[in-house]
């Protein structure tokens, strides 16, 4: 399987989940922690505690409109990528969807009704290229539109991080 | 397809070379960047770490210390020095503590940035330089890319049109048309897009009042805010440009997200309250709710319109026993202005604090913040909570009269008797 197709259960969440706080504690970010395996301790602390403990590689956070909203703080971003899991959502404000790029994490920002799709723990799978989202359970799926080539190139490289990397190389190289 | 383009996509489809329009993902190379001095050691350490001892082009970086310009730790005097030496081994302009201010407000006030120009900057409110027509936008964790390369991705955004309309009635200002806009619409409507501002409204409006509209809308996720350059703001630019300009207006027959009317004569002082900038009650609907903080300032509201007004309020009354006002104008120029005109001494007599130009309380609530339990009341950017401080208090925003008549009565007040008692906007 690609490393951009994720299979596994799905945690739902509603609406409107803040970046600081829902997410992830304001502290990470003013102490710019951005270590993977230090922020996936913390994912979900002020929604869903239980989070870090039970997810597992390959499940994928299915977010209602405006998920990670407020100041664009990368560290619940890495925290998800940390996890393994991946992200569609109804909408992700672009601070934070720059953010998931940015950390690697594989994400759908625009998939109008996906949440409506599941139900807490529903087998889903999503190709992250062909953006496409299904529900293994209930044997349904939809798509949604695609990332362009260059954010899908970002996802492959692994983030912000690695892209940066083959650009200054081929700087130096030209 | 065809279709006209608005200012952002023609701003965008000049620094590409090619007409682009929304949707699209482009690598635009910014004319000026920005970096504040809460950031500037990061950005250039991750620089560092990836071997990075050039930039693409030093002349276009400003490094500004506006977020904590008077240090108040150990720790952050040693992060201005670092600056320093930052600015000096990369041979980038430093605006220093004491030489210019807030970073979103003095390079409009120079002539730094100039109509049609498109600027990244390491902060959100790089919006208020839509003032003047200039196309700003945000990048955070990328920024030591767009330092070493020059640029970094962008997907054109789609514009929501603004149209303005009316006059704002007597003691209603910008800021509560621009917290009104915010809090009167479906975040949706926002979110991504840039939020363009015209119509008959515009004309009567300043270019302290423009900045204060193109402040606003990021908080509800918009990319960028900008304004038609007019006849008004060409007169502001021309008596200051430090470089050629490309002004822009949209074509007649753009694509937009949406259009929406605001007719700013039907706006009442708004008051936002906890926990989001966006929700906004007039302020006749929470008066008489006691405060204990109040400031005045940021790159929504600190400038000398701003301080004007709130002078005008404070002039020969007193802050309220157990209220601290903290007043912060946001450049040199503005403070320097102020007090020619005579404000500052307002301020202090009326027992308030005037403090170094900058963001003020509100980048953080470092300086001059609040407690676990205590209310406040100020005309800063955001009031989520934690913003200014404890976690535990409470914040509303307001505009500068709003502040200033509370901070008075020690309690949300309508700034409007107040305002009528000075004669406010009488001829002298």
């Amino acid at each position: 399987m690609s490393e951009l197709i994720l299979r596994g259960r799905a945690w739902v969440y509603p609406d409107n989940v803040a970046i600081d706080g829902d997410l992830m504690a304001l502290e990470w970010a003013l102490k710019r922690e951005t270590r993977p395996e230090v922020l996936k301790e913390h994912v979900f602390v002020g929604l869903d505690p239980e989070f870090p403990k039970r997810a597992q590689p390959g499940d994928i956070v299915v977010g209602g409109r405006r998920f990670a909203q407020g100041n664009a703080h990368i560290q619940g971003m890495i925290g998800l990528k940390g996890c393994g899991v991946g992200l569609v959502a109804e909408s992700v404000p672009i601070g934070s969807f720059r953010n998931a790029l940015a950390a690697g994490l594989p994400v759908l920002p625009r998939c109008p009704g996906v949440r409506a799709m599941f139900a807490n723990a529903e087998e889903i799978e999503v190709d992250f290229v062909a953006a496409r989202v299904r529900n293994l359970s209930r044997g349904t799926e939809a798509t949604f539109p695609p990332l362009a080539d260059h954010l899908v190139a970002m996802l492959r490289a692994g983030g912000w991080g690695p892209m940066f990397r083959r650009r200054l190389d081929a700087m130096t190289n030209a | 397809m065809s279709g006209g383009q608005t200012i952002a996509e023609k701003i965008l489809s000049r620094i590409c070379g090619r007409r682009v329009r929304a949707g699209e993902i482009v690598m635009p190379e910014a004319e000026l960047i920005t970096v504040h001095d809460w950031y500037t050691v990061n950005a250039f350490r991750t620089l560092e770490e990836f071997g990075v001892t050039r930039l693409h082009d030093a002349s276009r970086v400003l490094l500004v210390t506006d977020h904590e310009p008077l240090a108040v730790s150990p720790q952050a005097f040693a992060r201005q020095q670092a600056v320093r030496v930052i600015a000096q081994r990369f041979g980038v302009a430093h605006r220093d503590a004491g030489r210019g201010g807030l970073g979103h407000v003095f390079p409009i006030e120079e002539g730094i940035v100039v109509p049609g120009m498109f600027v990244f900057s390491y902060d959100p409110h790089v919006t208020n330089y839509g003032a003047i027509g200039v196309l700003g936008v945000a990048v955070l964790t990328e920024i030591p890319e767009v330092l070493a390369c020059g640029s970094a991705w962008l997907q054109v955004p789609e514009t929501l049109r603004v149209e303005l309309t009316g006059q704002l009635p007597f003691g209603v200002f910008a800021r509560d048309a621009a917290q009104k806009l915010i809090g009167a619409h479906d975040a949706a409507l926002f979110e991504d897009a840039v939020v363009e501002f015209g119509g008959p409204g515009l004309a009567a409006l300043s270019i302290d009042a423009r900045q204060t509209f193109c402040n606003t809308p990021v908080e509800l996720g918009a990319v960028s805010s900008v304004v038609e350059p007019d006849a008004r703001c060409m007169a502001y630019v021309k008596a200051r440009a430090q470089r050629p300009m490309h002004p822009v207006l949209p074509d007649q027959d753009a694509t937009y997200r949406a259009r929406i009317m605001l007719d700013l004569s039907a706006i009442a002082p708004q008051v936002a309250l906890p926990p989001t900038p966006d929700n906004v009650v007039d302020v006749t609907e929470v008066v008489g709710r006691p405060i204990g903080h109040a400031f005045i300032g940021s790159c929504a509201s600190g400038m000398l319109e701003d301080l004007r007004v709130a002078a005008a309020v404070l002039r020969g009354r007193q802050v309220a026993p157990g209220v601290r006002l903290i007043v912060t104008p946001a450049t040199q120029q503005v403070a320097a202005d102020a007090a020619a005109e005579g404000l500052i001494e307002v301020f202090m007599r009326a027992g308030a604090m005037v403090t170094a130009p900058g963001c003020g309380v509100c980048a953080g609530g470092r300086i001059g913040g609040v407690a676990p339990g205590e209310v406040s009341i100020g005309t800063g950017t955001r009031n989520e909570p934690g913003r200014l401080g404890a976690h535990e208090a409470v914040l509303h925003i307001a505009g500068p009269a709003t502040v200033a008549a509370s901070a008075v009565l020690g309690s949300i007040a309508d700034p409007r008797p107040f305002l009528r008692e000075a004669a406010w906007g009488m001829a002298a």
